[in-house]
């Protein structure tokens, strides 16, 4: 039995609150909503797992990753992989080496392969990235997510490139999801208030510390950026296990900083924070996405404008730097808004 | 010349300075005293304007208490901060062109060069060199030249002695006598009270944000307030 | 021999671009710790005037490149006016996602504004064709890029050792509000940093555009990244760092064009960031790392 510390047990709490908002949006989908909406809250729910995969390491080491997009995308690859029929696969990567297309693996062997597999991925760049300089750590994911796109579109005989991986059992639902979003939710409030978490925190914080800290403060910051992928990894698990195709493209920029926003308009010192930006910009972009398609609106017939919703992503990112640095939430998790702080 | 009435300073949130007034009268050596953690610097940089500060900071009868930090050493202000601060990846002769650096006039500005260089023989011989590799007491007398370069009227100087082997802080104060008898006017910030008493008319004693004693430097010398607050010994 | 010389050429041009762009960031940096991910957009600033200047049929090269660089300038300089003022006091992580936003704004701008396709513009075609110097035929726009790039270094640093606002700048990337009590305005040391920054960028868009002969939104995220990636090498905020970092990738770059097999050619960067990662596991900090001129300000 593991012994909690009484902020792990309001982390508890606070998990558990928010276990109930995404209960809530579940079911009033569930019921109410159209196909396509559910695709769309699907989608939000995996946008979660993201945000809170890259809340681990952001939000604790507070090292600005730009890399996320491409660590979910290996997971997806990788369970795609293992769990797509043989003769389906033998029509899909005709030319697959190391035998690729002549096996394939039930659901969950196939997940824990592509969790493993990312996991030990992320351990090998990590220990490049925990060294460097917050800044430094940057651009080398930047330079990652280029990379393994490059390598997600350079081997067509692997991963298809731009063309879709078709045939992925399509095991999931929304129930399966919002399942797993709260098991995340309740992980990463668990680290947040473990040792481990509040100790990076404080490093963060104070960076001469931190440096005195030496050799720890790497280990910490590897042990979140680890566990921050395996969430990645989840999620794109996710997403391959309900749409039943991938590709190349939504690893990239656009999902990149799709979630940052999202990420940094709640807050990403807070697990709360994660989950309120990420459900504010899933809905919020469907009314913007609606005025690119070049609506008639109020008689009007106005232009198709591509392009609107990245530029509200983006203005979004700035305000919020520009008025509120630390996202509408700050510091404060879900709880600490029912019940009144102790001094 | 420099005037203040009731000033408060503040560093963020917090208050360092509960609303000082003091005066500098043209030509005079004025010296702040007080203990650690008094509020002396934060009165210099609410002066020089780096700190947020209310009240009235007034400067050859102009009120200052808006302007922005250039502007004031536009005035004719300027500052040897605590610390020193100088440019260590600049050479000495780059620190001294940056002081001087509202000085258009480039044959005015190599006249002062030459100057100041002529008073300070050892910076002269380390002209080229990079100003990091300097002693401490070296590095005090560059921070100081370097304020010189403006041409201002008034000098604050933040803890001058600070750190040095007496032998640098006897320099250190011959040249700030002798600076006064050229008739600059400096606002002097010590702790070393004897040394500043020594040099200053007129002294200003703070302790936690408050000005607790004033007088001219003999009245306030013999004060026991002084060694109270300084010596902490009540 | 030619060959040899065509490659050495070829790493230099590289190397001399993804200087320019470096630099530019270094100084921006140096100053005030901003991580500019908008700079590629500033590069795409200048490819698209020179579609406007195409597109009012003014095809004299000189007010072409000219034109293209002063607009990189304006760019970057109201760029800092408008986005980057509010976060100049900010801690660096604020300002790096200032600046991502931002450069999510600009592309997606032209994207609506202009085209997401490639624009075609050839009125700098006319930099590029083959010489002979001493029997070796080398291509002329690598040739100019490299000259430029060296003159630039040079003006640069003269302007860095000469001038009141050059000692300024790299006064700043030491002790800004020691700067600002000698009296120097410190919107006029940002100006200028950006400016310059501006200007690198506008003359590595000149030798971009030369090569590729069209612009879309995404012209600089290349280069930059390239360029980032130099800087971090060379140490960040270093300025000389920042060159050595963007010769030594260029060297790494065309050495890996020439080492591997043509079946590989779709993943030299891939080797070029694996041989960076080297460099940064014996050196964390990069090379010229600027944390130990700063460490002597306690
Ligand atoms: N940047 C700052 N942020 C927060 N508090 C500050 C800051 N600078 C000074 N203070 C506080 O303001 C008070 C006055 O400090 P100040 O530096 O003005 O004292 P001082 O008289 O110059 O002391 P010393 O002789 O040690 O230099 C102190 O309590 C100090 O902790
Ligand atoms: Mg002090």
């Amino acid at each position: 039995m593991i012994r909690l510390s009484s902020s792990q047990r309001s982390g508890l709490v606070g998990a558990a609150l928010l276990a109930l908002v995404l209960v809530a949006i579940g079911l009033l989908t569930a019921y109410f909503g159209s196909r396509y909406q559910v695709r769309l809250v699907y989608s939000a729910y995996v946008n979660l797992i993201v945000v809170l995969g890259l809340q681990v390491f952001m939000g604790n080491a507070r090292i600005t990753n730009l890399s996320h997009s491409a660590f979910m995308g290996i997971g997806a690859y990788a369970a795609a992989l293992c769990v797509t029929p043989e003769n389906i696969k033998k029509i899909s990567l005709p030319d697959a080496p190391w035998g690729l297309a002549q096996f394939s693996l039930d659901p969950v062997v196939s997940a824990l392969i592509a969790v493993v597999i990312t996991a030990v991925l992320a351990l090998l760049l990590g220990m490049l990235i925990v060294r460097l300089t917050s800044i430094g750590a940057t651009i080398v994911t930047l330079a990652i997510l280029v990379i393994i796109h490059a390598i997600f579109l350079y081997r067509t005989d692997i991963f298809k490139g731009n063309q879709a991986f078709f045939g992925i059992p399509q095991v999931f639902n929304l129930t399966s999801v919002i399942a797993i979003a709260i098991l995340v939710v309740i992980v990463c409030r668990l680290f947040r208030e473990s040792r481990w978490g509040i100790q990076l925190r404080a490093s963060a914080d104070d960076e001469v510390g931190a440096a005195a800290m030496g050799v720890q403060i790497y280990r910490l910051r590897l042990i979140a950026w680890v566990l921050g992928a395996v969430i990645l990894a989840v999620a794109g698990i996710c997403y391959a296990y309900f749409l039943g195709t991938i590709s190349a493209r939504p690893f990239y920029f656009n999902h990149v900083f799709l979630t940052l926003a999202m990420l940094i308009l709640g807050g990403m010192r807070t697990v709360t924070g994660a989950v309120l930006g990420t459900f504010l910009i899933s809905f919020g972009l469907e009314g913007v996405r609606y005025l690119e398609t070049g609506p008639v609106f109020l008689g009007i017939d106005l232009p198709e404008a591509l392009g609107l919703s990245g530029i509200a992503l983006g203005a979004v990112i700035v305000l919020t730097m520009a008025l509120r640095p630390t996202g509408i939430m700050g510091n404060r998790e879900i709880e600490t808004l029912f019940v009144r702080q102790r001094h | 010349m420099l005037t203040i009435q009731d000033l408060h300073v503040f560093h963020g949130p917090i208050e360092a300075v509960h609303g000082i007034s003091l005066e500098v009268e043209q030509g005079k050596c004025i010296s702040l005293l007080g203990p650690n953690g008094a509020g002396k610097t934060s009165t210099i940089s609410a002066i020089t304007g780096i700190a947020r500060s209310t009240g009235l900071v007034r400067f050859e009868g102009r009120d200052l208490s808006r302007d922005s930090v250039e502007a004031r050493i536009a005035a004719g202000i300027a500052v040897s901060p605590e610390g020193r601060r100088i440019f260590s990846n600049l050479t000495v002769l780059e620190n001294l062109t940056l002081g001087a650096a509202l000085q258009k006039d480039a044959a005015e500005k190599a006249k002062d060069t030459d100057h100041w260089f002529s008073l300070f023989p050892i910076l002269a011989e380390r002209r080229d060199q990079s100003a990091g590799t300097l002693s401490g007491g070296e590095q005090q007398m560059l921070a100081i030249a370097r304020a010189l370069m403006a041409r201002p009227k008034i000098l604050l100087l933040d803890e001058p002695s600070l750190g040095l082997a007496p032998k640098i802080v006897r320099q250190i104060f011959d040249l700030i006598a002798d600076l006064k008898t050229r008739g600059m006017t400096i606002l002097l910030v010590e702790q070393n009270a004897t040394q500043a008493l020594k040099l200053a008319d007129y002294a200003y004693l703070m302790s936690s944000g408050r000005i607790v004693a004033h007088g001219t430097a003999d009245d306030l010398g013999k004060s026991d307030k002084l060694m109270a607050e300084l010596t902490g010994v009540a | 021999m030619e060959y040899i010389v065509q490659q050495v050429l070829n790493a230099l041009s590289f190397g001399a671009e993804y200087a320019l762009l470096a630099l530019g960031l270094a100084i921006v940096f140096s100053i005030m710790g901003l991580v500019n991910f908008a700079h590629g957009e500033i590069i795409a600033v200048g490819g698209y005037t020179m579609v406007a200047f195409a597109s009012l049929a003014i095809g004299n090269p000189m007010i072409v490149m000219v034109g293209a660089v002063l607009a990189a300038m304006l760019a970057s300089l109201t760029l800092e006016r408008v986005a980057f003022r509010p976060v100049r006091k900010a801690d660096p992580t604020t300002g790096l996602l200032t600046a991502f936003g931002v450069s999510i704004v600009l592309q997606n701008l032209f994207l609506l504004f202009v085209s997401p396709r490639p624009i075609a513009v050839t009125s700098l075609y006319f930099l590029d064709w083959s010489i002979e110097i001493a029997g070796i035929r080398l291509a002329s726009l690598q040739v100019f890029e490299t000259l430029t790039t060296i003159i630039v270094i040079i003006a640069l640093m003269l302007f860095l050792r000469r001038t009141v606002l050059g000692l300024a700048v790299r006064a700043a990337s030491l002790d800004f509000e020691m700067v600002r009590l000698t009296g120097i305005r410190a919107n006029r040391v940002f100006a200028i940093a950006f400016l310059i920054s501006g200007l690198l960028a506008g003359l590595a868009c000149i030798f971009i555009m030369a090569r590729r002969g069209s612009v879309d939104p995404h012209l600089g995220f290349e280069p930059v990244l390239k360029a980032f990636v130099a800087c971090v090498v060379g140490g960040f905020g270093s300025l000389p760092g920042a060159v050595l970092g963007g010769f030594l990738l260029g060297a790494v770059e065309v050495a890996m064009l020439v080492m591997l097999p043509q079946s590989l050619g779709g993943m030299t960067d891939a080797f070029v960031f694996m041989i960076v990662a080297m460099i940064l596991i014996w050196r964390p900090d990069g090379i010229l790392s600027p944390a130990v001129e700063k460490g002597d300000k306690l």
